[in-house]
């Protein structure tokens, strides 16, 4: 009892000081300066513009939004980095994008402001972040090249982030009598009983387009289930991992299953055609991005809204244990920003804890990246309407099981886009392992 | 009088100086773009490392001893010439109808300049819907005359023509309009010289009114060649290059390398190996239009 006292006075002294030192936190500090944000025209962009107004009021500091088509954004993102330019002061990026600008020093590093009490209000709380989100934006960069280390530099701060999950269409495999699928070769299964039952219907929908986002959505999820990983061993031996038996057995399952599952247009499909399958009813499961089922299960969002369900990512036979990659949207700084001080208030103040919690019961800030989001009550009740099915259960059961799942390192995107036209070219026809066997030998001799 | 003269020629040459500088000075532009491009290939900058190292002729050395740069060059040249083999055949024969009173001459011609005005990527995103396998409309006309699943776009096999059939309902028009400016400048009295002469319409049309639009049919091919060569808008906006490398034409490739795999170095060099192209081309036609027109004149 008295332990419990001790505790309780503890943690009300603790409360106590942190409100106090939140209270004494200068806000106004860089009054007066106006900053320009970039970032994808997207739900998490409006999540944080619907409150700049808020943010202007407590810090005096003026906030230009510039907000850009997802096409056009990532070109033009490289564009300012690399040319050195100051107009953008904060900036939205993802962590495989950033792995290829922080060897020339293009984003500032965070973890001085972090650490600096002057700079971050007590209730910031980083630690609050998933351990697998801080950890992915945690590395050294040394001699223009990648060190993953725990203690590394921070490059970014998360705002929100995309897991992977099958979603599928209740209404359909009802009506089919078919079960969602455990395991690839159980999907390949599910989609011929979809296909005899209602030709009608696509049974699965993934992206087969040949740039990198296609594999960082099913094909890394489901390939870690079966052993494989884009790079094996560490530093100069890292080499590619794609080559390998298990690699082979994967491709071999995954390519299978496009054939019998995917529809025809695959090589074409990006997130939006995958997305526009599963909500007009075309489609019946789909592995993507989990947010994309929420937002469609939104009451009045589509003609799907509350009929898509969720589960895990699917594995190799005879092994329970999943993988689900992520893609985490975050707030970076740029280098070259001459107002940093005033862009790291505003990258602090769109990720705290209170913009998280509203920009998800806003239904537009899913999933957010903070624990403190899953557990508060407001975000609870929210996420558990019926309308959202299973959408708040299956993130706790995969959340555990989340990480990044590619190999941190210089050079990323050749590895991967070259993964992804070999893919189209092997579920076109050519030999599995010769195709791999050239996908390898082209990887090295890139790399080397 | 001399000195006044000279006087006056030497304001007269500052005056002309004067008014031709915009035009040096964008043309220098140009030029400095050029060799800025070319001095790029020739090192290995990439995007997010700081320092850049002159490598002379590396970039072009790995990309020739790879068979997927020559399969790259093989896709462009078959693009290219085989989209604008078409677009000439087709072109002439718009043309020739065009060249008619018919009334359906009369409906046509407002209406085949539509698709020249239409922007390329707008013209990519509306046949990418149309040929979609299972929900395009191509396929649902098709499925009438017993043709299931035609894949368009969306498999190796058949996308370069799906891409190639793009260019060529694009561009035709291009070659109507200048071929029928050939066919409206031959004179009646030369088709009417070869009518007395016992000649019949297939005749006069091999004979005579072939040859003398010849060097406009090359004049336009010249031009199309040089954009079919340089391609992206159509592919990009369609294939992306795929499915596999089936439609990876020169461009596209370069784009990949340097802005998504971010090797400027290396995707300068593409663009340079297919300036290349595109001049030896260029080189060849500008050659056939000079003979051809020698033997109109």
């Amino acid at each position: 009892m008295k332990q419990h006292t001790v505790a309780l006075a503890l943690a009300a002294g603790t409360l106590i000081t942190t409100n106090v030192l939140a209270e004494d936190f200068d806000w106004r500090k860089f009054e007066g300066t106006e900053i320009t944000w970039a970032y994808d025209i997207h739900p998490y962009a409006d999540a944080v513009v619907a409150y700049l107004d808020e943010f202007e009021e407590l810090t005096g500091i003026k906030v230009s939004p510039e907000l850009y088509p997802d096409d056009t954004y990532w070109g033009k993102l490289n564009i300012q980095l690399s040319s050195g330019s100051p107009d953008w002061d904060v900036v939205g990026t993802g962590v495989q994008p950033a792995w290829d600008v922080t060897p020339a020093g293009q984003l500032t590093p965070l973890r001085a402001f972090i650490e600096d009490p002057s700079m971050t209000n007590p209730e910031f709380d980083y630690e609050d972040f998933f351990p697998a989100l801080r950890r992915a934006w945690t590395w050294n960069v040394e001699e223009e090249n990648i060190i993953d280390t725990p203690d590394g530099e921070i490059w970014a701060i998360p705002h929100a982030f995309e897991n992977v999950q099958l979603m599928y269409r209740t209404d359909i495999l009802d009506r089919l009598g078919v079960e969602p699928p455990g395991t690839l070769p159980d999907l390949t299964a599910a989609c011929l009983q979809i296909t005899k039952a209602d030709p009608s219907i696509t049974p699965m929908a993934v992206r087969g387009v040949r740039f990198w986002s296609s594999i960082h959505t099913a094909p890394i999820s489901i390939a870690r289930s079966y052993g494989v990983s884009d790079f094996v061993g560490s530093g100069d031996d890292l080499d590619t991992g794609l080559d390998s038996a298990d690699s082979i057995r994967f491709h071999k399952d995954y390519v299978e299953m496009i054939q019998a599952c995917a529809p025809d247009s695959w090589a074409n499909d990006n997130w939006y055609q995958v997305v526009d399958g599963l909500s007009s009813g075309k489609t019946a499961m789909a592995m993507d991005a989990n947010m994309f089922g929420f937002w469609n299960n939104i009451k009045g969002a589509s003609e799907a809204s509350g009929k898509i369900a969720f589960a895990p990512p699917l594995t190799a036979p005879g092994n329970a244990e999943f993988a689900s990659n992520i893609f985490i949207w975050s707030l970076a700084i740029n280098a070259a920003s001459e107002k940093k001080g005033a862009a790291w208030y505003f990258t602090q103040w769109a990720t705290s804890k209170e913009m998280n919690v509203r920009g998800a019961t806003d239904g537009k800030l899913v999933n957010s990246p903070r624990t403190s989001t899953w557990q508060d009550q407001a975000w609870i009740d929210y996420a558990k309407q019926p309308e959202f099915n299973n959408f708040y259960d299956t993130f706790n059961t995969v959340q555990p099981k989340i990480s990044l799942l590619f190999t941190p390192r210089y050079g990323f995107a050749i590895a991967m886009n070259a993964w992804a036209v070999a893919m189209q070219d092997m579920v076109g026809g050519d030999d599995v392992q010769e195709r791999l066997s050239e996908l390898a030998d082209d990887i090295r001799e890139e790399l080397e | 009088m001399v000195r006044e003269g000279v006087k006056r020629g030497g304001s007269g040459r500052t005056f002309l100086l004067i008014s031709l500088l915009p035009a040096i000075l964008i043309l220098g532009g140009f030029i400095l773009l050029f060799f800025w491009g070319f001095y790029q290939s020739l090192t290995d900058m990439r995007f997010g490392r700081a320092s850049v190292d002159f490598e002379g002729f590396g970039n072009y050395a790995r990309l020739f001893g790879r068979g997927r740069f020559w399969d790259s060059v093989s896709t462009t040249t078959i693009y290219a010439f085989t989209a604008v083999a078409c677009e000439a055949v087709l072109g002439l024969a718009i043309a020739k109808l065009f060249n008619t009173r018919t009334l359906l001459a009369k409906w046509c011609r407002p209406v085949i300049l539509l698709p020249l005005v239409l922007p390329p990527l707008s013209v990519a995103l509306m046949w990418t819907t149309m040929m979609n396998p299972e929900t395009g409309v191509l396929n649902y006309f098709l499925s009438f005359i017993g043709i299931n699943n035609f894949g368009w776009i969306s498999k190796a096999d058949t996308a370069m023509f799906a891409v190639v059939f793009i260019d060529v309902w694009t561009f035709t028009p291009f070659f109507v309009l200048i071929i029928f400016a050939g066919l409206r400048g031959i004179s009646p009295e030369i088709i009417e010289a070869g009518r007395m002469n016992g000649a019949k319409a297939w005749g006069l049309f091999l004979k005579i009114e072939l040859p003398m639009v010849l060097p406009y049919i090359i004049l336009a091919a010249l031009f199309r060649l040089i954009d079919s060569l340089n391609q992206f808008d159509i592919i990009f906006g369609t294939t992306q290059g795929g499915p596999g490398n089936a439609t990876n034409v020169l461009s596209i490739s370069a784009y990949f390398t340097a802005f998504q795999n971010l090797q400027f170095g290396r995707g300068a060099a593409i663009m340079i190996v297919n300036w290349f192209i595109v001049l030896i081309s260029a080189l060849v036609m500008v050659k056939l239009w000079r003979y051809t027109r020698k033997r109109v004149s």
